[in-house]
């Protein structure tokens, strides 16, 4: 299990890179773990009322990135149970998950679960919620 | 969470004060729902989170908004808790010392007002992150580099007003602060140092006011709400070498210290060098189960054994030099020969330059992450940490000497020892990182013995805190004891003097206002 992060790290990355996205240095082979992966941009943050919601990808990256894109440490620890339950290890990413509801997502986002402390109306409103769990609500 | 108001408020009168507070920041961005009440409580609360319960939230979106609040909460004998992005995590989250008080939310003031490359500094306000700003001198492309705390997702300003450090040249953030604006407790509005003068372009750059200087006075206080600030960055350098020593047993902190802390001191090493213990690296490599399985600390032949199987020493210093290549390089030898007075073995050499991609989770190259947040998975189950945090001389003496103290107390009472220093010139900041479960009732009442007999003995030794949880604000100030607490007394007129009705922060690192000093034996942890 030791490297299971780093490894989980290095695959999400090959899973997820997009252009535009600096390639991470290549590992030196049996030189230890490979490094960890670049920093990942988010998009600008929309203007306007955020109490009008928006796009929800956007919004999802924008306010959920600092911890749930690639490299991230909410990533980094769903990568860690995902993998522990037999899925592969990018279904660490938010954004590929298929078993989310649109209400789990807001439940979790507002109570907060285990190291994710709850998100307020300032970090998110209710209506860009609506939008993110949209989103990230693909089961229905 | 239910409503508490704040002392002498009725619930009506909370409402009345609410709904003037919508009137200026309009009703979505008064938060005053049992719901809001529980996002705005202490995420990692040693304890019931109801111990420092928020009254309501309120978001103002300028300068001429939080005057008006200000001027509202006066009138209405309603504190606020001001807070830029509410991220203090381990130390109150954005959670208020005194009951009632309502949380200024400032994370909607989150503009750059200017970012400049020549002489290295932008103005922003207190709801900017470090991510935030990060980003922007990434698009515009900007030679400059950042200094990031560990935990990097809160705001800029709130860090450096909070005394945070970084890892970077830059490390000692409230000394990057350079020109403040603050709106104090009558709800006027002042600009320190040069910007006292109207349109002065030098604000941002000279560090002093004509006459005294205020800009600290601002930081981990309750004299006003800083609505902007100067903020200096670092020049990104042409390259950066990072050495890494692993430095095998516990006793040889001492050494460490003398020999780089002269270095520092005398600026061949221009960071704020980080010497974390072997539970910092492990606490990235799984959960506690998966190394030691039982309730009590790791036993002492466990963490040999751990060292051993995952190659680490007792401690690691990934000691980082910028510049010129030829200066660092030079540099370089002379750390290299200070070192191998005591430690055969050479140290993993990293270089960057210029143009070289960087890794998403160098600190020391001023990269904001959240990822050393893992460590609240350590524990398992919702896991929290509190740090406790005094300030020692930066010599081995004292070093070695706080650091035995601190680890015969933490194994006094059979929890996991994980502790780092952090040179920061004279002086070494000691986080003693103290992890748990917040389901567990018992581990929370063991961390709160344990955080009182922390501060009591350490005081005893001579040292203290350079910053604390909300619930020991008050004990953390009693051990500053010259002269019968003189400068609690200091700043107990000087805060009745601003605000005579104690609106801001009341409570604040054990300041009360006296309209509110019958409250300060409430919210101990």
């Amino acid at each position: 299990m030791k490297h299971v992060l780093t490894v989980a790290a290095v695959v999400l990355l090959a899973a997820c890179s997009k252009q535009g996205e600096a390639p991470a240095a290549p590992a030196q082979a049996g030189k230890g773990p490979p490094p960890p992966p670049p920093y990942q941009m988010r998009p600008e943050a929309p203007g306007g009322n955020r109490l009008a919601g928006g796009d929800g990808k956007t919004l999802f990256e924008v306010n959920c990135g600092y911890c749930h894109l690639t490299g991230g440490m909410g990533t980094n620890l769903l990568t860690k149970q995902r993998m522990a339950a037999g899925e592969p290890p990018e279904k660490g990413l938010l954004a590929n998950r298929t078993d989310l509801t649109a209400d789990y997502v807001k439940q979790v986002v507002r109570l907060g679960k285990n190291a994710m402390p709850p998100q307020t109306k300032v970090d998110l409103t209710d209506a860009e919620l609506e939008a993110v769990a949209a989103y990230l609500g693909k089961a229905k | 969470m239910k409503l508490t108001t704040p002392p002498r408020v009725s619930p009506q009168q909370f409402d009345v004060a609410m709904q003037a507070m919508a009137g200026v920041v309009g009703k979505d961005w008064v938060m005053a729902s049992d719901a809001d009440r529980d996002a705005y409580a202490d995420a990692y609360a040693p304890g019931p989170q109801e111990q420092w319960p928020a009254g309501a939230a309120v978001a103002p979106a300028s300068v001429e908004e939080v005057q008006a609040l200000v001027r509202l909460a006066n009138e209405h004998k309603v504190p606020l808790w001001p807070v830029a992005r509410g991220k203090n995590l381990g130390y109150g989250t954005a959670a208020p010392r005194m009951a009632g008080s309502v949380v200024l939310d400032l994370g909607r003031m989150n503009k750059i007002l200017e970012l400049d490359d020549k002489l290295a500094y932008c103005v922003v306000e207190p709801g900017v992150g470090f991510f935030d700003l990060y980003e922007e001198i990434q698009r515009k492309k900007l030679p400059l580099w950042m200094s990031v705390p560990g935990n990097a997702w809160g705001s800029v300003i709130g860090n450096a007003l909070e005394h945070g450090i970084g890892y970077t040249p830059y490390g000692l953030h409230a000394r990057n602060l350079c020109g403040v604006e603050a709106v104090l407790p009558d709800g006027d509005v002042v600009r320190t140092g040069m910007g006292a003068m109207k349109d002065n372009p030098a604000w941002h750059l000279f560090p002093m006011s004509y006459g005294p200087t205020f800009d600290l006075a601002f930081t981990q206080s309750n004299l006003g709400v800083v609505t902007k600030a100067g903020i200096w960055l670092q020049p990104a350098p042409e390259s950066s070498l990072e050495l890494v020593f692993d430095i095998p047993e516990a006793g040889d902190v001492g050494w460490v210290v003398d020999t780089i802390a002269p270095l520092k001191i005398s600026g061949l090493i221009d960071q704020n060098v980080f010497i974390p213990s072997w539970l910092g690296k492990m606490v990235l490599k799984g959960q506690r189960k998966d190394f030691w399985d039982k309730p009590g600390a790791i036993p002492e032949w466990r963490v040999q054994e751990l060292l051993k199987e995952h190659k680490l020493g007792y401690w690691q210093v990934a000691l980082r030099l910028y510049g010129e290549e030829p200066v660092v390089k030079a540099k370089a030898e002379i750390i290299k020969a200070a070192m191998a007075k005591n430690l055969k073995a050479p140290p993993a050499e990293n270089w960057w330059r210029s143009g070289d991609p960087i890794h998403a989770y160098e600190t020391t190259m001023g990269i904001p992450s959240a990822v050393p947040l893992q460590m609240s998975d350590w524990i398992g189950g919702r896991g929290a940490h509190m740090g406790f945090s005094p300030v020692v001389p930066a010599t081995g003496k004292h070093v070695q000497g706080q650091m035995e103290l601190s680890r015969k107390i933490i194994d006094s009472f059979d929890v996991d020892f994980y502790a780092s220093f952090t040179i920061g010139g004279r002086f070494a900041n000691n986080v003693n990182m103290l992890m748990f479960d917040r389901d567990q009732p018992e581990q929370i009442a063991t961390m709160k013995k344990l955080f009182n007999a922390l501060i009591d003995e350490t005081a005893k030794a001579g040292y203290g805190e350079y910053r604390t949880h909300l619930g020991w604000m008050d004990r953390v100030m009693d051990t500053f004891d010259f002269n019968d607490g003189a400068l609690r007394r200091f700043n107990e007129k000087v805060k009745d003097a601003l605000d005579p009705n104690g609106i801001i922060a009341p409570g604040k690192q054990g300041i009360w206002p006296s309209a509110y000093r019958d409250q300060a034996k409430e919210g101990r942890a």
